[in-house]
């Protein structure tokens, strides 16, 4: 009987954390194509940069990174004269602003972009959604939606970004590199929306580490201390 | 250690005044406490050690955080920003940060598991039922303060949840809307309502410190049940909480520490159900998420809340689900505590475990009709476990129960 309760108590708790990750998956649409970013590698971060500097910001912002941050983050590392040059006449310690004022930005695409320093955070999927959306531009099925805001993993299809990369369309030629700019900026978007991720996981496996250690000690404490418990 | 310390002339001093030795006896190295306590008697201590914890990230967190939705550029507001900054520009304010935010999740977790303690050993039970109806107090000022807490990023769900919540008070008669303008300090959530969230946020965890200490104190007049629900008499079924207890409780602290930092580090968001996505958008007035839920501690309420088709009388029925949590006591006459020596409630008390996992999920679900009616079953299993200990002693063949332990 008991095994019984334990196995349906189980059985309930997998599928609830099955359905769990379900939902943390669930798009409206298509699954997401998996992105191979790395946090970690500069180079990777320093591409992404530049594809969000080139063609990102022409629309959004991502107001909490400053340019002085470009600098500071060891996993963007850019040099003090790579920063003036970006930053223009904006203060160092200024946050990336689009130059699109978003009065404009209404007029032309009817929305505010949203701003990008916490994107990978705010939408289901993270950096896959952003790298499935940038390479996901489509011709319509229906024809109802025009060319260049047709986006198969964008909920309802219909979006406002008119195809940045210029994805639709493209030579066959240039697919591995549209994808490669797609997941380089998906890679420096994921890691701007939590800056210190690196180091909260390098000091993680030490704290762990040491918890284990204590517990350990804790429960050979436990274990000396009551063996003249009598049960 | 502590017996040398206590043989000191500053301990003399100190006692004198104090009375210091008398309860550091009576409470800690003479208090007895049953020796067959199983792990799940952990979950107090645990309680207690996340209650601390999330005052002392909370005050530093205060210092930081500015109450405020007043606009800044992009959508964002003061209030949002302020978060932000403790994550990116704070020292090792995303620390802090992510401990009070797994912290909230983790208190729930082990309250939530003290709780089906208390029911499946009948530990609300007498001489128990004032520690019972404490813990219960507990429980709705942590809901509240976790509530209020949740506001305070101003992000689309801290948003849209205050909303739908308030609403709820606006479905009682008569003093309803009053009740949901004080609440919001206006018309509709906003800058008062922020401001007001923020020192009840503050509030509540002061009159958790103060209840739990009554919590414990109630706890040392009538002393530990245990897994067979007898009362224990004879010194030699006893043992002292201290070194026994302390020790055992240290490992569990151990435990459970491991498994909440691993969280801290490596899976802060806990995808999505301990930060939810939506709340890292800012919110907005004029658009509504897609799916509003809240955080997965308090979607057991809202599906019995959503369950009825009528607002005011699923404001009741969530209301009534807690209030009845008072009067289980009273509800339960049988004679014998612990499920153990109880095979029909033992049967009917794991379901009700069940019965809450899926009320959680059916509230953290998008509604279909399917969910909608699983919900309202579950939801009816709910009250009818409690109504139906009033009747159970009629008929249940309890077990023969042990007379010592």
């Amino acid at each position: 009987m008991k095994l019984k309760q334990i196995l349906m108590a189980t059985t309930a708790a997998v599928s609830l954390l099955a359905s769990g990750a379900v939902m943390a998956n669930e798009g409206h649409g298509p699954a997401l194509k998996h992105a191979e970013i790395n946090v970690t590698d500069q180079t990777q971060i320093q591409r992404g940069l530049t594809v969000f500097t080139d063609v990102c910001m022409g629309c959004h912002s991502a107001k909490y990174i400053t340019y002085k941050g470009l600098i500071d983050y060891p996993e963007i590392g850019i040099t003090r004269e790579q920063a003036d040059e970006l930053r223009g006449s904006h203060p160092l310690a200024a946050g990336m602003i689009s130059d699109l004022n978003p009065e404009d930005a209404k007029v032309s695409y009817g929305k505010v972009p949203p701003d990008l320093s916490i994107i990978t955070n705010a939408r289901r999927g993270g950096a896959n959604y952003v790298y499935s959306l940038l390479t996901g531009f489509e011709h319509d099925p229906s024809g109802k939606v025009t060319d260049g805001n047709f986006n198969e993993y964008f909920p309802g299809n219909r979006i406002a970004m008119p195809d940045p990369l210029s994805w639709l369309g493209h030579d066959a030629s240039e697919t591995e590199e549209l994808e490669q700019q797609a997941e380089d900026v998906a890679a420096f978007l994921a890691f701007i929306a939590d800056p210190h991720q690196n180091e909260r996981r390098v000091i993680g496996c030490w704290v762990v580490g040491f918890l284990l250690l204590l517990t350990l000690v804790l429960w050979r404490l436990k274990v000396e201390v009551w063996k003249d418990v009598k049960h | 250690m502590l017996e040398k310390m206590m043989k000191t002339r500053l301990f003399a001093w100190v006692d004198e005044r104090t009375g210091a030795e008398a309860i550091i006896k009576s409470q800690l190295t003479e208090y007895p406490v049953p020796k067959n306590l199983n792990y799940m008697w952990n979950f107090g201590s645990l309680a207690l050690l996340v209650l601390v914890l999330q005052i002392l990230t909370g005050i530093f967190l205060a210092m930081y955080y500015k109450p405020s939705a007043a606009l800044t550029m992009g959508g964002y507001t003061v209030a949002f920003d302020s978060v932000e900054r403790i994550m990116r520009d704070v020292n090792f304010g995303w620390l802090i940060r992510y401990m009070h935010a797994v912290g909230a999740s983790a208190f729930f977790v082990v309250v939530y598991m003290h709780i089906g303690r208390g029911l499946y050993y009948g530990s609300y039970k007498g001489p128990r039922e004032l520690l019972w109806i404490i813990g219960v107090v507990i429980l709705l000022i942590m809901q509240g303060a976790a509530f209020f807490g949740y506001l305070l990023p101003w992000g689309q769900m801290s948003f849209w949840g205050a909303t739908v919540i308030t609403n709820l008070f606006g479905a009682l008669p008569v003093l309803g809307e009053y009740l949901q303008q004080l609440l919001r300090g206006g018309f509709a959530v906003g800058d008062p309502t922020l401001n007001r969230f923020f020192s009840l946020h503050y509030l509540f965890p002061l009159l958790l410190v103060a209840i739990v200490g009554g919590h414990v104190h109630a706890l040392h007049v009538v002393h530990s049940n245990n897994p067979e629900g007898i009362d224990v008499h004879g010194d030699d079924q006893k043992i002292n909480f201290h070194p026994y207890y302390t020790v055992k409780d240290a490992f569990g602290v151990g435990i459970f520490l491991t498994i909440y930092c691993y969280v801290i580090f490596f899976n802060p968001q806990m995808g999505g159900y301990f930060i939810e996505v939506d709340n890292y958008v800012p919110a907005n007035n004029l658009q509504t998420p897609p799916h509003i839920a809240p955080v997965w501690y308090l979607t057991p309420w809202y599906t019995i809340l959503r369950s009825f088709e009528s607002k005011l009388l699923g404001v009741l029925m969530m209301g009534g689900s807690l209030a009845i949590l008072f009067l289980l006591p009273f509800l339960d006459r049988s004679k014998v505590r612990s499920a153990r020596y109880r095979p029909v409630f033992k049967q009917m008390v794991l379901l009700f475990f069940v019965c809450v996992i899926v009320l959680g999920y059916c509230g953290h679900s998008a509604p279909t009709p399917t969910l909608k009616l699983v919900g309202q079953i579950a939801t009816a299993y709910y009250f009818l476990f409690f109504f139906a200990l009033l009747i159970l002693p009629k008929f249940e063949k309890t077990k023969p129960v042990p007379d010592h332990i």
